[in-house]
């Protein structure tokens, strides 16, 4: 049975210790630091509270390598990244005016039969878009599957091969956080969802996010404001029915009822949990057996603590 | 009056007492809502408050509270807004200038310091100070052997934390590094913004004149030498991103109008602009009234409105609506933005000081170089 824990940001509070004594088997863990980009594979500060061989796979080194010797494949990730970015700028401009809608309706007072029958539409509308734009990714990246197959691509068959050997040695799995959108690309370009389902995984923040069927980007506190949060990939779906936020404590304006509560029932019966640092929550076969300092959404626009099943 | 002011005088003269205990307990100046009070406690024959507001009378009197030793004047200010201030003491004939005794809340610059009065509602940014949980990034010193003025010139060069020299990173060249370092927090705030992924990592020249006022005031001297020895030399030691949308140039004041002036005479160097309180004088017609030090600035700057080109892609500029300088900065932005350049023009309750250049720094820099925030979850 395959132990899954999600944990927040790995600053200021260290909590991925936890997850390792709990798994307590002490053998090798490959390592996905994809999402830290150029500086994947600096992993001294996990290797020390691991407390076993981690092997980092390199995956952002290796598709760097694998799009360097495949033409044929660059053109084509290429073709499907922009058609991704065309599809997120084009969502984006509906959302905008969908959200604003939503937004106003739930700041509405008035009749309750006639202000909520509008409100609920409202999400309705909403949800039915989100849902839209994730079928159309899913659309694209099935469209990418299918032409990339037809390939000879003997360099990624290469680093793939080695890759399924690290795993063969591992029974657990460490994905560090960082950049999601590079994170997922690296993991679905080199099939590692398939692979590690079985496995016990360790992963945090965008690593974390990258387990779920559904990554939701969000932040109320940049420097030029509040952005819509935005439905922005299938992940691997190793975590189902759940929307992860991590560093919600910085990133998440829980001051605003009414936007916590449209976060919530716009991606209703979903849950969705915050991931702050020191957060931890563990899933065995799809159930939450585990959860320290984890917060879901609520309706009422409230966090309320996320308990054991 | 400001009421707590009224309460201690309602009776009649306080006693030496009450005005001790009122002056322990009381944050300084008085804030209440949009009014202000200021107070001064001594004696003295007369007491007038000192700060620099374009508009505003620059000595305003202070009225001795009678039987006391206090002085006391109240002038509305905007919320949000943050000024800086001197009370002018008259003694016996003699006028000095003096901080606020009652206020420890100062702000320095390479004159000095002056007393700070912070507005209602206004609040320093939390990322304009030092937090633990930031990486911190280093400075090392660079000496450039400039051809231009014949001579080395120190340049200190902040690189970000986790720097790597397998990775390249956007490139911004500072004006009065060292006045921005020490009084704008600059370094912090690098430090900060990259922490938080507002800002990318980026290394950041900050240079600094021996005759600033010469050097900045539209010199192209000064603008080959940003082009034709910084830059090559920069190249050559740091990771830099080629491109002209990675790399960027900033300054306040004069530093503001060096800015601009080098991207102008090197239009394809400098993609992006961060000018504030530029101190952009002109002329229509005639002589300006700014005093000789303007002299090339007016010319640069008439010659720069009849020919603008396109100085850059992204400017970010702001000015203090305090500041004289408002009119002309105002006056700069639709010339940029029919030129095609995309020109975000922000203004603030405050004045030509380095603490609001400090203030604005995060929505200039993370609007002229977006961090990664949205898409890391680290």
């Amino acid at each position: 049975m395959a132990a899954h824990f999600l944990l927040g940001p790995q600053r200021p509070i260290v909590n991925i210790d936890l997850a390792f004594n709990a798994l307590g088997d002490g053998g090798p863990a490959a390592v996905v630091s994809a999402g830290w980009q150029d500086a994947e594979g600096d992993i001294k500060e996990v290797q020390e509270i691991a407390a076993r061989p981690l092997i980092d796979l390199h995956l952002y080194q290796r598709a760097e390598d694998v799009l360097a010797s495949e033409a044929g494949l660059q053109e084509l990730y290429r073709e499907r990244q922009n058609r991704l970015q065309e599809l997120q700028r084009l969502y984006r401009l509906r959302l905008r005016q969908s959200m604003l809608a939503a937004r106003r309706l739930l700041r509405v007072d008035g009749d309750p039969a006639v202000v909520q029958h509008e409100q609920r539409h409202a999400i309705a509308q909403q949800r039915a878009l989100d849902r839209h734009h994730l079928q159309r990714i899913a659309a694209i990246h099935k469209e990418f599957d299918t032409r990339v197959a037809n390939e000879r691509l003997p360099k990624l068959r290469e680093h793939a091969k080695e890759i399924a050997h690290v795993f063969a040695g591992c029974q657990s799995v460490v994905i560090t956080g960082g950049n999601v959108a590079v994170l997922l690309n690296r993991l679905r370009l080199f099939d590692v969802g398939s692979i590690i389902k079985t496995k016990h995984i360790v992963a945090w923040s965008a690593g974390a996010m990258a387990l779920t069927d559904r990554v939701v980007l969000f932040h109320d506190n940049t420097p030029q404001g509040r952005r819509d949060a935005e439905v922005f990939e299938q992940g691997l779906g190793i975590v189902n029915d759940i929307v992860l936020l991590p560093d919600a404590k910085h990133r998440l304006d829980v001051s605003d009822k009414i936007h916590v509560a449209l976060f919530c029932r716009r991606f209703a019966p979903t849950n969705c949990f915050t991931l702050n640092s020191g957060s931890l929550l563990r899933f065995d076969d799809g159930r939450v057996i585990g959860a320290e300092d984890v917060r879901r959404l609520s309706r009422s626009g409230a966090l309320r603590k996320v308990r054991a099943q | 009056m400001n009421p707590a002011l009224r309460k201690l005088v309602r009776k009649g003269p306080p006693s030496a007492g009450d005005v001790d205990r009122f002056v322990a307990d009381a944050v300084f100046p008085l804030v209440d809502g949009t009014d202000v009070t200021f107070v001064y406690r001594g004696g003295a024959d007369e007491v007038y408050l000192r700060c620099w507001i374009a508009g505003l009378n620059m000595a305003q009197p202070l009225q001795h509270l009678a039987g006391s030793d206090l002085w006391a004047v109240t002038m509305e200010l905007p919320e949000q807004s943050r000024i800086e201030y001197k009370f002018e003491v008259v003694r016996g004939g003699k006028r000095e200038l003096v901080l606020d005794p009652l206020n420890p809340v100062l702000a320095h610059d390479p004159f000095g310091a002056n007393s700070v009065c912070q507005g209602y509602r206004y609040v320093r940014p939390d990322w304009t100070e030092h937090d633990d949980e930031t990486r911190q990034g280093s400075i090392e010193i660079v000496e450039v052997e400039s051809k231009t003025f014949r001579e080395r010139r120190a340049v200190q060069v902040y690189m970000p934390a986790r720097f790597r020299e397998n990775r390249r990173y956007p490139l911004l060249v500072v004006h009065d590094g060292q006045d921005y370092l020490r009084y704008a927090a600059l370094k912090t705030v690098l430090d900060n913004l990259i922490h938080r992924l507002e800002i990318p990592q980026i290394i950041v020249a900050m240079t600094d004149s021996p005759d600033r006022l010469k050097e900045y005031a539209g010199n192209d001297a000064h603008a080959a030498f940003l082009a034709s020895d910084l830059l090559p030399l920069m190249a050559d030691r740091f990771p830099l991103v080629d491109a002209s949308r990675a790399r960027g140039i900033m300054g306040a004041s004069f530093g503001g109008v060096a800015s601009l002036h080098a991207a102008w005479r090197h239009p394809d160097l400098f993609g992006r602009l961060l000018l504030q309180s530029g101190s952009f004088a002109f002329s229509d017609f005639g002589a300006h009234q700014r005093g000789p030090v303007f002299d090339p600035v007016v010319r640069f700057m008439n010659e720069f409105r009849e020919n603008p080109g396109q100085p850059g892609e992204k400017i970010y500029m702001s000015c203090g609506v305090y500041e004289s300088l408002i009119y002309e900065n105002r006056t700069l932005v639709p010339r940029l933005q029919a030129q095609g350049v995309n020109v975000k023009f922000e203004e603030a309750r405050d004045a030509h000081n380095w603490e609001n250049w400090r203030d604005r720094l995060r929505n200039g820099l993370s609007w002229l170089f977006p961090g990664p925030v949205w898409m890391v979850y680290e």
